[in-house]
């Protein structure tokens, strides 16, 4: 008798997919994964990167949080802006970022941006688009500054402006008629910030506010809310429920605090020396 | 298989819908549509007419755009779910019913009128389509008061559930989707029928209709007999309600009870099922009470009288 | 090369049909004792994309009905187009404006006139009865109707309901020991419920009503007061006879994300 295997191979478990696909046959969807139908872009200026993002996080038609972060660390230098299932995002950044530590570790010099681009694009391939991460990579290297788009699939582009997500229509609208070689920092990050608004404004799957990263050769910094033009309007009314309002059907109130009567029966205190 | 004999034939549902279709165009506003005949108009030339699309099988377009239970995902959703009942005994007809509307797993409304008063005489139920019961049986009202001009007496129950009956027969297959019970008082006494929209016509004592009537059945039969007085046939209607409410998702919130008697339909009482659940008829709960009771320290059982 | 001969044994092609589509937003309409509130936001959408952020899903029908209309626009605005024109004619015949619950009935019967090939809109009608109480009757596409206190519909109607539930209705709230909860809500009161509904809608919600204008009409019963309606921002009478009912339209901001 052949005895029970206890391998396991690595990477994901496929094992359900046949059960799911029967089900969804059945008309029992999957679960709606969160998703960043998002506004990502991306773009060159004189002296390196500026990336920029929405703050809208979606669950099919509902607003799941209206200020997440999509500029995800990579490494101090590199920076990665998100798009598709929040979750695969989220992990696949973490998990190069590590990768690229690790990276930084051995050789003792700063990795570049096509590592952590070839990185990213071998393992999305791996997974033929089942892991939907939809990226824009940029950062400034020792050969100067890097900006890739990466699609599900594996399949990347170089190019000095890009824009990805539901909104990536409008935003790239916006850098078709703005964006010139060698613009300065603040004409950059103001077109990156238009190009986010579009985005905010005339897609429905992003809205919020606008984060921006400006990364340089010898800094980076992270401009998170950089713009808020929708803010929570006051409400009319405040909800305030009177104490009582819940109907119950008894009361029953214990205490939880155990007291207990000590006497002590010896005269003299126990040493303790 | 029968598609194809059906776009040929000159007779039959599918033929006169073509037949319908070729003058839809001037036909939506008939000379009927001016004036006070506006609203059921159409009738001044016998039968309402429809807009059907011009597609060669217009009931699988129907079922594609509307939810057959099968497809949540369509758009235009009609109303389903629910749980009717009504039995013939001693003293009357007692017609009682939930007030539940879902639409996929959204309770689209807790205040549905499922009863519809047709005349004093006449109640009809409502389970299926809301729409479809609604506008037949206002539809029936109008053909049974015509009936007592031209023959100077009511229509029997039997006479309105057949016209119904015979009316949703000519469009079986296009998608009407309904289960109703007539209720009334004639020259025979207490009569209940029921009337699907498959063209089904059954003359009982006792139905239950909807996706809780099998929870209904269930107290109903234990507690039926012919000669139950007034009050046990209205509670046991109220509680068969209540049962099918408590264990049904797709019933609930309210019961509405009526009972038909001699002298034409009586509206008892509109009650709220979680009340019900708590509080019950005599301040001690259907449900909630028995559930709970001696199940911890805190709320130890009832001394009983041993 | 085409085998034209099997080709045209192959018999006659079907082809899905498909006139339908879901252009998104919210509508909502509360009655009070003596008046009506109507409201719905002006965005249409279609998947992500905006159509317009002005489109108006609310009509004036007389001075005392206001028609709600949401789901497909194109079928929304052909039926609106429709129960006027049944209005202007019953004008002619009668020499006066339908009853409220008449041109419910009349509402019903046109839709379900398309039973087998139904108006995907779905319709809220609000106004003034003839006894002078305030009505909402909401409908569902083939025209199965019923007359409440209050309705929201459309996409973030699931949002919106649970809320009017428990401020209107009262759903699962105690009242104060030896106090009952209120029949009718004042104006001011209803007004503030309907913005704080479509504002908490537009914020959680991405295609629903969520967005960018909001319209509110007003349905006065004869000869009631304006009941702060005079201090309101942004209110516009419409009315047109001068003894009757009085209506009138309040306009708001919303998001535009």
């Amino acid at each position: 008798m052949a005895a029970t295997s206890v391998y396991s191979s690595p990477g994901f478990d496929f094992s359900n997919q046949l059960r799911n696909n029967f089900l969804t046959e059945k008309g029992l969807p999957l679960p709606k994964a969160t998703s960043t139908g998002t506004t990502i872009v991306g773009c060159l200026f004189e002296d390196g990167i500026i990336l920029g993002a929405d703050t809208r996080a979606t669950e099919g038609p509902i607003v799941a949080d209206k200020n997440c972060e999509k500029i995800h660390y990579i490494t101090e230098s590199i920076r990665c802006c998100g798009a598709g299932t929040a979750a695969d995002t989220e992990f696949v950044t973490n998990f190069i970022s590590s990768n690229m530590e690790m990276l930084a570790l051995t050789h003792g010099r700063k990795p570049r941006v096509v590592t952590a681009m070839t990185m990213l694009k071998q393992y999305l391939f791996r997974y033929q688009g089942h892991v939907g991460a939809a990226l824009v990579l940029g950062g400034v290297d020792a050969t100067g500054p890097n900006l890739f788009t990466i699609h599900p699939h594996g399949s990347t582009d170089k190019l000095p402006y890009v824009t990805m997500g539901s909104g990536s229509l409008a935003a790239m609208a916006v850098f078709e008629s703005g964006w010139k070689a060698n613009m300065s920092r603040e004409d950059a990050l103001q077109l990156v910030k238009d190009a986010i608004s579009a985005g905010i404004f005339n897609d429905l799957g992003s809205g919020s506010n606008v984060d921006a990263c400006i990364i340089t050769a010898n800094h980076t910094e992270m401009l998170r809310n950089v713009e808020m033009p929708n803010q929570r309007v006051q409400k009319e009314k405040t909800y305030v429920f009177r104490r009582g309002t819940t109907a119950w059907k008894k009361e029953n109130i214990r205490d939880l605090i155990v007291s207990e009567d000590v006497t002590p029966v010896g005269t003299e205190a126990m040493d303790t020396s | 298989m029968n598609s194809f004999a059906d776009r040929f034939a000159i007779t039959g549902p599918i033929a006169e819908l073509r037949k319908a279709q070729a003058n839809v165009e001037d036909d939506e506003f008939s000379d009927a549509a001016w004036g006070s005949e506006a609203g059921f108009g159409s009738l001044a030339k016998g039968i309402p007419t429809f807009t059907v699309p011009n597609v060669p099988d217009p009931s699988s377009f129907l079922r594609l755009h509307t939810d057959d239970h099968a497809d949540p995902n369509c758009r235009i959703k009609i109303q389903h779910g629910t749980t009717t009942l009504a039995f013939r005994f001693q003293g009357g007809v007692i017609v009682a019913v939930d007030s539940r509307a879902t639409a996929g797993s959204y309770v689209a409304s807790g205040t549905v009128k499922k009863v519809i008063e047709i005349n004093p005489y006449l109640l009809g139920t409502m389970a299926g389509g809301a729409a479809d019961c609604q506008f037949w049986e206002t539809y029936l009202g109008m053909h049974c008061r015509l009936h007592e001009l031209r023959n100077r007496e009511r229509i029997s129950v039997s006479a309105a559930s057949k016209y119904l009956s015979n009316l949703v027969y000519s469009y079986k297959g296009m998608g009407l989707s309904m289960g109703t019970m007539i209720c009334g008082w004639d020259k025979t006494g207490p009569a209940v029928f029921y009337v699907d929209s498959d063209g089904t016509r059954l003359k009982g004592d006792l139905f239950s209709v909807g996706s809780g009537s099998t929870f209904a059945y269930g107290v109903l039969d234990q507690g039926y007999r012919w000669d139950l007085s007034d009050e046990e046939a209205q509670e046991l209607g109220r509680r068969s309600i209540y049962a099918a409410g408590h264990r049904d998702a797709f019933s609930g919130n309210t019961c509405n009870l009526y009972h038909v008697k001699e002298d034409g339909w009586r509206f008892i009482g509109n009650y709220d099922l979680s009340q019900m659940h708590y509080e019950g008829p005599s301040g001690t709960g259907y449900g909630y009470d028995i559930r709970v009771e001696g199940r911890s320290s805190a709320d130890a059982p009832p001394a009983t009288a041993a | 090369m085409p085998d034209m001969v099997s080709l045209d044994r192959a018999g006659p092609q079907q082809r899905q049909f498909n006139p339908y589509s879901d252009n998104g937003g919210t509508i909502l309409a509360i009655a009070g004792a003596d008046f009506s509130v109507i409201a719905g936001d002006t965005r249409q959408s279609e998947g992500y994309n905006i159509q317009t952020r002005y489109a108006p899903k609310v009509f004036k029908l007389t001075d005392k009905a206001v028609l709600a209309v949401n789901g497909f626009a194109a079928d929304g605005n052909m039926f609106v187009k429709r129960v006027r024109q049944r209005l202007e004619w019953y004008r002619h015949a009668h020499a006066k404006d339908m009853p409220l619950r008449a041109i419910a009935r009349l509402i019903q019967t046109m839709l379900y006139g398309r039973r087998f090939f139904p108006y995907y809109v779905y319709n809220i009608l609000g106004g003034i009865e003839e006894d002078g109480s305030g009505a909402v009757y909401s409908f569902d596409p083939v025209g199965s109707y019923e007359r409440e206190s209050c309705r929201a519909a459309g996409a973030a109607q699931s949002l919106v309901q649970p809320f009017l539930d428990n401020q209107i209705y009262f759903k699962n709230q105690t009242a104060a020991p030896g106090t009952t909860h209120p029949k009718h809500l004042p104006l001011q009161e209803v007004l503030s419920l309907v913005i704080d509904s479509f504002t908490s809608a537009t914020e959680r919600h991405i295609e629903a009503s969520v967005g960018d204008g909001l319209e509110m009409y007003v349905v006065l019963a004869r000869g009631s007061q304006l009941q702060g309606l005079e201090n309101v921002p942004n209110v516009q009478e419409m009315t047109t006879t001068s003894d009757g009912e009085r209506i009138f339209i309040i306009r708001r901001e919303l998001k535009k994300d």
